[in-house]
């Protein structure tokens, strides 16, 4: 392997590789603003001007290849003296106005500011000033005079989006980014625009002024938008999910996500519209009723009906675990064969990018973990006529709104003597039901979803219902979380009465008599692991945060 | 005068000399807040009423609303007879101070003093000594360490003083020949002042004085600093104004004995030889007895608020080693005058 | 071993002691006749410096709006976390205001960090002590409370200006 010597120290790389690439490689992060490691190299930020002997001048790091025996140095009196020029000079323009700018925080220009300059700066005259809040795109707010020019989101548009949409105009210091005539930032994949732009030019708009970054906790998550299952960050405040960002995955997602999944995939979280604590019909009216009443009354109904006049409908949006269960109550405990899911397909929606048809994160997990029917039993259009025909009366149906989504099963469910339902948020199925109870989100829970890949990966609970307490839950927390009390207004967010899915399917199996003994969620995946031959050896600490791709990915027939 | 006249006449004097011992007690406590509030720059107390006046009043009522609160492991008849004690010997002792001449009133001869006992000082330092019971029982039966140690440290306090305090009267004694307050008053005719002739024992008087009332720099029972109040920290209510009264009891007792055996008592130099009418002259030495109370209790407030308190050990060396020898030097001294004068 | 010596061995004098006594009663004495510093308190009220540091308000500009930005720096450098802050648009050349401004004054320690680090002179400690509350929902203080007209904390400004 050709070596180069990097700051005194000897470095491994691999033919073609830049020096910054090298670096990385090694562990070094040399200062970097244009360069991107997914994107084109396009060299004009020159903040990362390192020294290297028998050079005549201070060399790029990014597009300078590096070769056999260069001796780089990013931290001698000319690279730092450097450095700090290009700094001052990136500053003169800029507004510095950290206060109002959502960046403030997670801003490289910030962060460099302190670490690569001087501090001070010698420019006294008045600051050329350029558009401020540009509507560059539906989701997108562009700042002008923030801007440093690097480039890296019209790369990203051109090469990762596919769909070229802005570009420089004007010259020197009058230069910013503008969109093509008559058209607006608004691909699919726009808001990761806001995630490269190492200052605060472009910020996202659905988040614009909710929070500073240093008051969110952050938590480990996948995206629930599509059968992809990017890697998420899930920022939350005071018990709200804020927004979501992409987490760095090489095998799923690369440091990307797409808008759909970004904006729409939490709303409902912090919704009014949240199911809190079960609820019962009572006169044509769903009424809220206790646990142990709501539980024990739903065993009594159940108990009115064969197994073969009940069908089960899983869920593609739910965890493997909680499918597992509610397999196992369908299968085993009533007896029933007639279990299956709904697929969300939607042609229109997949992309050869990182969007897929199937708009459900874990609907290869719930076949895995054995919510499909049993040999002789209904797959969910069998259910649907058999609802019809009469033959089916009772339906129980978890996490999954398919009123909605399919509106002329209305009718047929409505036909049922009983439905009941486990929901997140109330909504057209919920409407026909004769039990609701309310199941946590995916950000309020610990699980595996298994992508279209056949990866296992890992969501955590970020935000908390009102089962769970962050400190002792080990969830992650913010600085407002740790010295909150249930006297400050910023700590004492409504905490919704919501269980896991699992936690009820289980209250409901101790009524009939079975004892599961689960006390977390992990104790139900390494069940998983035991009887299904795809999970084999799993368990969360393998999966860890990037996820395990599994060895099979065929359902078994159980 | 007959028996019933008797008890009627000493009712009466008892009842003046308990009134105005209670009114000036109260506003003893007062003065005491107003003169330290001078001595810091302060106001002091001028809310509750006209400059403040009524604050006595104020202050007795609300320690009269206070819970009375008995610790657990307090010794119950103790702790409640301890306060008793010190506001009955505090009371008692006056009975023996004269506070004017004989006057005639009626046809009748009456001495201004509740009872004109032949052994009157006997009768005031063996009821004085007996106020270190209240203090020691109180410290002992709260059932607390700080109040045991407050106790503890006012027993040994009073015995180290009470001897320098018994010499220094020694020396009184040899001049007037009589145990009888009103005697010894009338020993100091003129200018022939004990405060005057035997200056070393005047001081140690008063010094010990000082020590018996457990008035600041010798508050050590107390030491608020040190034991949180000391013997009273477990004191509530009005067991805790029984002690505070006791107080400020002891304070007018112990001036009005200083005045009575070292600053003549009632009388004012040479007023007789004057020539003002009998009843103006015997007027003026009342309120001359008085008047000399009232700069003594000054002078114990003042002395408050400007020395700092000794500490324990400095107390009992100063008691023992420096006390205890100035007073019998000053027998000596006085032996010796009364040796060459022939007084 | 030596005998610790004291710096001040007392002289003769001292040691009587009473010349001393008598020198402190003097002293007491002349103090009882000098002018009190007592200020008879709701009467008469102590009108602090500008360099005193009570309750923190919001700087209210002349045309009725607050000054402040809701960039969330005093809220994020307060020790006790008493200040909340909840920014949102507005269409004003600043973009950015505080819908909801909170100061717990429970939590407040009065430790003017918060004006210390504010970037727009928006939050200034007033010359306010008079702070009283009967129940923890009280002693949040909102916009309502916190919004000063400039001229009232005018002279705190000028002092920053010139100490800072």
């Amino acid at each position: 392997m050709p070596k180069i010597v990097l700051d005194g120290k000897e470095i491994e790389f691999s033919q073609g590789q830049t020096i910054i690439e090298a670096a990385k490689a090694a562990g070094i992060i040399i200062p970097h603003f244009c360069w991107h490691p997914k994107l084109s190299v396009s060299g004009n930020c020159r903040v990362c001007l390192v020294e290297i002997e028998k050079s005549p001048k201070l060399a790029i790091a990014c597009s300078t290849i590096a070769s056999d025996g260069m001796i780089v140095s990013s931290m001698s009196d000319k690279a730092v003296a450097a450095r700090n020029a290009v700094m001052e000079f990136l500053l003169i323009n800029h507004p510095l106005d950290c206060p109002i700018c959502d960046e403030a925080g997670e801003c490289k220009l910030q962060d460099y500011a302190y670490t690569h300059s001087t501090g001070e700066s010698r420019f006294t005259e008045e600051k050329v000033h350029k558009d401020k809040r540009v509507p560059i795109g539906p989701r997108v707010m562009f700042d002008a005079e923030r801007c440093i020019s690097c480039s890296r989101c019209i790369r990203f548009c051109d090469e990762i989006a596919k769909d070229p949409e802005l570009t420089f105009v004007q010259r020197g210091d009058r230069v910013t980014i503008v969109t093509y005539p008559g058209s607006e930032l608004d691909n699919p994949y726009s808001m990761n625009v806001v995630d490269i732009c190492p200052v605060g030019a472009l910020t996202n708009r659905d988040f614009r002024f909710k929070a500073r970054v240093w008051e969110l906790s952050s938590t480990e998550s996948i995206c629930i938008g599509c059968a992809r299952g990017c890697n998420t960050e899930i920022w939350v405040r005071n018990n709200e999910v804020l927004r979501l960002t992409p987490r760095l995955n090489e095998e799923v997602n690369s440091y990307w996500m797409c808008d759909h999944g970004r904006i729409d995939t939490f709303k409902f979280v912090n919704d009014d519209s949240r199911v809190d604590g079960p609820f019962l019909r009572h006169k044509d009216k769903l009424i809220r009723a206790g646990w142990d009443e709501a539980l024990s009354k739903a065993v009594s109904t159940l108990k009115q009906y064969t197994k073969e006049e009940i069908a089960f409908i899983a869920s593609p949006y739910v965890t493997c675990e909680d499918n597992y269960l509610f397999a196992r109550f369908a299968k085993s405990v009533i007896g029933s064969k007639n279990i299956d899911f709904m697929r969300h397909i939607d042609p229109t929606f997949g992309d050869d990018i990182l969007r897929r048809e199937d708009k459900t994160p874990n609907s290869k997990g719930a076949e895995l973990v054995g919510a499909i029917p049993a040999k002789g039993g209904l797959s969910f259009d069998g259910i649907m006529t058999g609802i019809k025909s009469g033959r089916i009366k009772a339906l129980y149906i978890i996490e999954d709104d398919i009123v909605s989504a399919k509106p002329e099963l209305e009718d047929i469910l409505s036909k049922l003597d009983l439905l009941i339902v486990h929901s997140t948020n109330f909504n057209k199925t919920t409407e026909l039901a004769d039990y609701v109870f309310p199941s946590s989100t995916y950000t309020a829970k610990n699980g595996v979803f298994v992508n279209f890949q056949g990866r296992a990966q890992r969501i955590r609970p970020a935000a908390s219902t009102i089962e769970q307490d962050r400190a002792l839950d080990g969830m992650n927390l913010s600085r407002l979380d740790k010295f909150g009390t249930p006297f400050d207004s910023w700590a004492n967010s409504k905490q919704r009465d919501a269980r896991a899915t699992w936690r009820i399917i289980q209250a409901l199996m101790q009524i009939y008599g079975i004892k599961p003994k689960y006390s977390i969620a992990e104790d139900i995946f390494i069940d998983i692991a035991k009887n299904i031959e795809a999970f084999k050896g799993l368990n969360y600490e393998i999966l860890g945060d990037l996820g395990v791709k599994l060895k099979t990915a065929k359902p078994e027939l159980v | 005068m007959s028996l019933l006249q008797l008890i009627g006449i000493t009712a009466v004097k008892i009842l003046i000399i308990f009134t105005m011992m209670m009114l000036t007690v109260s506003y003893l406590v007062y003065f005491e807040r107003k003169i330290s509030a001078w001595a810091q720059n302060r106001l002091g107390p001028n809310r509750v009423g006209w400059y403040g006046l009524l604050q006595p009043f104020a202050d007795v009522f609300k320690l009269a609303l206070k819970e009375d609160i008995v610790p657990t492991n307090a010794n119950k008849p103790i702790h409640t007879l301890a306060p008793v004690i010190a506001l009955f010997v505090a009371f008692t002792t006056y009975a023996v101070i004269p506070f004017g001449p004989d006057i005639s009133l009626f046809g009748i001869t009456i001495p201004l003093v509740v009872a004109d006992v032949n052994i009157g000082i006997l009768y005031v330092l063996a009821l004085s000594s007996l106020g270190v019971y209240a203090i020691t029982l109180a410290g002992w039966s709260s059932g607390s360490k700080y109040s045991l140690l407050g106790g503890i440290r006012s027993s040994a306090q009073m015995i180290s003083y009470e001897v320098s305090m018994g010499f220094s009267v020694a020396g009184v004694l040899l001049f007037a020949g009589s145990l009888r307050p009103a005697a010894i008053v009338l020993s100091q005719h003129g200018w022939m002042w004990n405060a005057l002739l035997q200056p070393i024992g005047f001081i140690t008087f008063v010094v010990s004085a000082f020590a018996e009332t457990n008035r600041l720099p010798f508050d050590l029972p107390e030491a608020e600093p040190e034991l949180v109040g000391g013997f009273h920290t477990e004191y509530s209510s009005m067991k805790f104004a029984g002690f505070f009264l006791a107080e400020y009891a002891n304070m007018i007792i112990a001036s009005a004995l200083i005045v009575t055996l070292y600053l003549g008592g009632w009388q004012v130099p040479y007023i007789e030889s004057i020539g003002l009418p009998a009843g103006l002259v015997i007027a003026i030495q009342i309120i001359s007895f008085f008047a000399k109370i009232a700069f003594l209790l000054f002078f114990f407030i003042w002395v408050r608020w400007s020395i700092p308190r000794f500490r324990y050990d400095q107390l009992m060396s100063l008691g023992w080693k420096v006390m205890f020898p100035l007073s019998l030097i000053n027998i000596v001294w006085v032996a010796g005058l009364i040796m060459i004068f022939r007084l | 071993m030596s005998l610790r010596r004291r710096k001040k061995d007392l002289t003769f004098w001292e040691k009587i002691y009473i010349p001393e006594i008598v020198k402190g009663l003097a002293l007491t004495l002349k103090t009882m006749f000098k002018p009190k510093y007592t200020v008879e308190y709701p009467e008469v009220k102590f009108i602090p410096p500008a360099s005193y540091r009570g309750r923190p308000v919001l700087v209210m500009e002349e045309n009725g709006k607050e000054r402040c930005v809701a960039c969330g720096l005093c809220s994020r450098v307060c020790p006790p976390l008493a200040i909340f802050v909840q920014a949102a648009e507005t269409p004003d050349e600043k973009e950015r205001y505080p819908v909801k401004f909170e100061i717990n004054m429970i939590r407040c320690i009065f430790c003017g960090f918060c004006e210390d680090v504010c970037p727009e002179e928006a939050i200034v400690m007033s010359k306010d002590y008079e702070l009283a509350f009967s129940s923890r929902e009280e002693a949040i203080y909102g916009k309502d409370k916190l919004l000063t007209p400039i001229k009232q904390v005018q002279d705190r400004i000028n002092f920053l200006r010139q100490y800072k």
